[in-house]
């Protein structure tokens, strides 16, 4: 059963997270899935991620998908004017790939290319409605297409319950989301209240896929803290990150942990480990969901 | 008004070649802002002898993007005839007028933005001109000028501690929200807003 069709039965999905090469050697990142071949249902491939220029998702979801992985590819509004991110879903379609992860992107000034032209000629919502269109088999501006497309599109949340953040989660869902993934959870108890904030809208929580980072030192929590949007690690998983004798590991049993503790509450964990997946399938199966 | 800064001396110096300068400021938002007002130019004339240019002379126009006449401008300051370049302490549109009378123009300034003056405060980045002006939506704050990604349907997510992701400015989406709470209009944010239309800006002419 593929991602999507588990997606929409509510059967429990297990995606995790890799980068394209920053090069043209696909090595690595084909090393980094092979970590995690049998043991997720998807793998997603971030799109030039924090704005750091990397190889386009499109290919490496093709290389992976000829190797025989399933993909999300992230799309983000950042790089693309409409007409480019349309060309870009029609060609993800013809090669297979049908699962597309929707967002604004991080602004050019954040990553390695500072005074690039940031474009966002379309926002998330939008984005997701233009999605829409084309399944239904029109282009933005109305045209016929000479055959549809069959994308599975989903979109990224913060766990935020206020008021602003919900509206524009809810517009995301109006507008097609099938999926919604989280930033990284570290609060068992907020993810609770914010997935009972969008049952509340109507979005069923066997479509929320909840993120999970392994952490990997005291020092790394507090970087993820202060500089990455929607991340809260609470003071005591930091301080047990700094008073563990193999940090590593006790970032994997904190991963284990909230994975057992989040899966009745959505409907999959997404695994974003920064740096490679070697632990990936030890953390599954010390949560015991694999 | 029109916000625009000082170019660094030593760039305005390195572009300009010519020896005799004659200098123009601009009696509006350039005045105002203290970056190609009277005293403005002075302190030019100054720094350019200092580096061994000939000031043929200086003025500065009511405004310098509206000029009714170039020949009263001429005939009321003599010594731009016999320059060999003019140096533009105004906008881009100051700068744009003048270059369509004379030859060699400089610009003195970078044009930033299309903003404002309100209460002792300048206002920077208040409108995009983007040809179709949806800000009452918004609480009159609008988010194609004030949101770094331009975003029409809501935040990011990106902001940190109600701080932009790119710099420390405030999420415009922050301020939009608790504008229309207090007006009442929350339901402004419900609107789905389709991707601008950018033929609105680019044709008409």
């Amino acid at each position: 059963m593929g991602f999507s069709e588990k997606i929409r039965s509510g059967k429990f999905v297990i995606t995790a997270e890799i980068s394209p090469p920053k090069g043209t050697d696909t090595e690595m990142m084909l090393k980094d899935a092979s970590f995690i071949k049998d043991v997720v249902d998807a793998v997603n491939i971030t799109d030039n991620q924090r704005a750091v220029m990397r190889m386009s998702p499109l290919v490496a979801c093709c290389i992976l998908g000829q190797e025989g992985y399933e993909t999300i590819m992230h799309l983000t509004c950042r790089d693309r004017n409409r007409l480019a991110l349309q060309s870009e879903l029609l060609g993800a379609c013809a090669l297979g790939i049908n699962n597309i992860l929707v967002m604004s992107g991080d602004h050019p000034a954040k990553g390695d290319h500072e005074g690039a032209k940031p474009v966002y000629d379309m926002d998330s919502v939008q984005l997701l409605g233009l999605i829409q269109k084309l399944n239904r088999g029109y282009d933005f501006s109305g045209n016929r297409l000479e055959s549809r497309t069959d994308l599975c599109a989903g979109a990224v949340a913060n766990m935020e319950t206020n008021e602003l953040a919900l509206i524009k989660l809810k517009k995301k869902i109006k507008m097609g989301a099938r999926f919604i993934q989280t930033q990284a959870v570290f609060d068992a108890g907020s993810f609770s209240m914010f997935v009972a904030e969008i049952s509340d809208i109507g979005f069923r929580r066997s479509r929320i896929i909840a993120g999970i980072i392994p952490l990997k030192s005291e020092k790394s929590a507090r970087f993820l803290n202060k500089n990455i949007a929607g991340i809260k690690i609470p003071e005591d998983i930091i301080h047990k990150m700094q008073t563990a004798r193999n940090p590593k590991v006790a970032g994997m049993e904190i991963a284990a942990g909230l994975i057992e503790e989040l899966r009745d509450m959505c409907g999959g964990i997404h695994i974003m480990p920064i740096g490679n997946h070697e632990n990936t399938k030890a953390i599954l199966e010390m949560a015991g969901i694999i | 008004m029109i916000i625009s800064r000082q170019k660094k001396f030593r760039e305005i110096l390195r572009n300009l070649k010519e020896q005799n300068i004659f200098i123009i400021g601009c009696g509006k938002c350039a005045t105002r802002l203290h970056v190609g007002g009277e005293p403005e130019v002075l302190e030019m004339e100054k720094g350019l002898k200092r580096a061994g240019k000939t000031i043929a002379g200086w003025t500065v126009l009511s405004s310098a993007c509206s000029i009714p006449s170039w020949k009263e401008v001429l005939s009321q300051n003599p010594a731009i005839r016999e320059s060999d370049a003019l140096l533009v302490m105004s906008c881009g549109t100051g700068v744009a007028a003048i270059s369509r009378f004379a030859d060699i123009v400089y610009p003195a300034l970078d044009t930033e933005s299309l903003g404002g003056f309100s209460s002792d405060e300048i206002m920077e980045e208040q409108c995009n001109m983007c040809g179709e002006c949806t800000v009452w939506m918004y609480g009159g704050i609008c988010p194609i000028a004030q949101c770094a990604k331009g975003l029409l349907n809501g935040p990011c997510g990106g902001a940190v501690e109600g701080k932009c992701e790119l710099d420390e400015r405030p999420c415009a989406w922050d301020a939009i929200y608790e504008k229309l709470k207090k007006l009442g209009k929350l339901e402004y944010l419900e609107i789905i807003h389709e991707p601008r239309n950018h033929a609105k800006k680019l044709r008409g002419k």
